[in-house]
């Protein structure tokens, strides 16, 4: 053999045999779980694809697999817009533009458990701030998490409140890559403000906000903290992501239906993957 | 001319917006980890006191000494553990010719999007049959595993940055691979290393689902589920206790974001925007 394809072989086990012990064949494990019927303190059977029957005609399931994704698009969406607009705040100059860089991160940086107990807080039905800000200014009184909108409503703003910085972190790199001489020229041609920003500036950072997106979708399909702590599915069950559901059958320790629910998840994440690096077109030669 | 005022005005109120949005929360839980009731705003009455803090110090049975102790431990552990794991696979992609490269920073990509629910179940079983459940170990592997394409892509397109003739030269030298790695490349991308290590240190810092289902008490269990766990003794949740925990909590990483922000974000959009 090649004395460099082994001396890569070496550099590079390490990283294999973690990523091989740890990620899948924990995977292939799940998979092989779900494949049975494995349920604390009832002797274990093989079911085949059993599992995966009962999956579709669980109306509960199906439930949270829409929540999850009519979550994850209106998360993803407000992430985009408010980060855009951090982003473009962040590429100006101004005095204490460093600061400002720094206080964008600290919603990101601190553990998602801890921003969304934040949340919780915020929106309490009798003494949050958020019921406190709105019966000062219109009178009105929102039941945030016990209403199934009002729940909604709440964990789509503070999952955004959290993962808007990385969105803004990403687009201000596409932004800063943007050749000033295109901005003169398209001065001169006439254009306005708004007129640059969408001919000009959208233009050149697509690929960076294509990004941005699967990498927050994805992210976004996945959620689980946040809802864990604030609002812990409910009302009802409304807001159980598939994470969610999935850990709740984990913990009543029925961990073949769990696995089942989360070899579903992994299937999407995977394929947006799949499809997100066929389009890439990636090559060896940008390495 | 008109439209620089029009621009300065977006200018300010797109500064406003980002101040209120980043920041209300902190300061609203910095104001209820400071007072005596968290309901003070439609008690009108605030009663500063910091009871809130010296509690959670100094009760042990609050064990949010333990669990800020385990965080710590474990995080610094996996960050540098991984970046160095990373560091070897990244020298080996950036340097060395072999086949099936590309296969392998794709399949890095794709790992990176793994869900963490679709291994927790398997995980759980395994530490649970090795005798894991509830030590530090049982956090420490599979965190450096998912943060290892974090680290790998970061590592990457830092090395990818330096000349070849460099370590080159150092092989002409007599310095076998490994050396040129750890003493000349890595030296020269320091700042590289140090912000990947940081990204990685908050990465498990703030892991919450493996901590939730592999640990069961204070000797593993870390701060994210500490705080997600707290219970009062009669049902309320002691949110005094609560917010001065997730303040004290947030002292590392917020120290670590306003002073490093330039490396953050430069370790985040090499990892990202590269591709």
């Amino acid at each position: 053999m090649n004395r460099e394809i082994r001396e890569a072989f070496f550099f590079i086990l390490p990283l294999g045999i973690f990523v091989l012990l740890l990620m899948l064949l924990p995977v292939i494990g799940s998979f092989w779980i779900s494949l049975w019927q494995d349920v604390s303190f009832l002797p274990r059977k093989f079911a085949g694809l059993g599992n995966y029957f009962r999956l579709l005609k669980d109306f509960q399931f199906w439930q949270s697999a829409g929540f999850t994704l009519i979550f994850s698009f209106a998360s993803v969406t407000l992430e985009m817009v408010a980060g855009t607009i951090i982003a473009l705040v962040l590429n100006e100059s101004f005095r204490f533009r460093g600061i400002m860089r720094g206080i964008t991160l600290l919603p990101w940086a601190i553990p998602s458990v801890i921003g969304a107990r934040i949340w919780q807080l915020i929106y309490r039905y009798d003494y949050g701030l958020a019921n406190y800000v709105l019966r000062g200014t219109s009178g009105l009184s929102v039941n945030w998490l016990g209403s199934s909108g009002g729940a909604f409503l709440s964990l789509i703003l503070a999952d955004s409140w959290r993962t808007t910085p990385f969105v803004a972190i990403i687009l201000l790199a596409g932004l800063q890559s943007v050749p000033q001489g295109l901005y003169e020229q398209a001065k001169i041609d006439g254009a306005n403000l708004f007129q640059r920003f969408f001919k000009v500036t959208l233009p050149v950072i697509k690929p960076v906000v294509i990004v941005a997106l699967i990498f927050r979708t994805i992210d976004a399909l996945r959620v689980f903290d946040v809802i864990y702590v604030i609002t812990g599915g409910g009302p009802g069950g409304f807001t159980t992501s598939i994470s969610l559901y999935s850990y709740k059958y984990f913990l009543l320790g029925d961990f073949s239906y769990g696995s089942t629910v989360s070899i579903f998840l992994f299937i999407i994440a995977f394929t947006i993957t799949i499809l997100y690096i066929r389009a890439g077109r990636f090559r060896e030669a940008a390495l | 001319m008109k439209e620089e005022r029009i621009k300065r005005i977006l200018l300010t109120l797109g500064i406003i917006f980002v101040i209120i949005f980043c920041l209300l929360p902190f300061v609203w839980m910095v104001a209820v980890s400071l007072s005596k009731t968290p309901d003070f705003l439609v008690r009108g009455d605030y009663g500063f006191t910091i009871k809130n803090y010296l509690d959670i110090l100094r009760l042990e049975n609050l064990h949010f000494l333990d669990y800020l102790r385990n965080s710590l431990l474990v995080s610094g552990i996996v960050a540098v553990s991984s970046a160095t794991i990373g560091a070897l696979a990244a020298y080996a992609v950036s340097r060395l010719s072999f086949p099936g490269k590309i296969v392998i920073v794709l399949s890095v990509l794709a790992l990176s999007m793994f869900p963490q629910i679709s291994v927790v179940g398997y995980l759980y079983k395994f530490m649970s049959n090795i005798g894991w459940i509830n030590t530090y170990n049982t956090l420490i592997f599979p965190y450096i595993a998912f943060s290892l394409p974090l680290a790998f892509w970061i590592l990457l397109s830092y090395f990818s940055q330096i000349p070849r003739e460099i370590d080159e030269a150092a092989l002409v030298d007599g310095a076998n691979r490994a050396q040129t790695l750890f003493r000349v490349i890595l030296p020269i991308t320091l700042p590289g290393f140090l912000s990947a290590i940081l990204l990685l240190f908050m990465f498990s810092f703030n892991e919450f689902l493996f901590a939730l289902m592999l640990t069961t008490d204070f000797r593993a269990r870390t701060v994210p589920v500490g705080i997600a766990l707290f219970q009062g003794l009669h049902g309320e949740l002691p949110w005094g206790y609560i917010m001065a925990a997730s303040a004290i909590s947030s002292v590392p990483v917020i120290l670590i974001a306003l002073f490093f922000q330039r490396r953050i974000v430069q370790g985040l959009t090499r990892g990202a925007v590269k591709q």
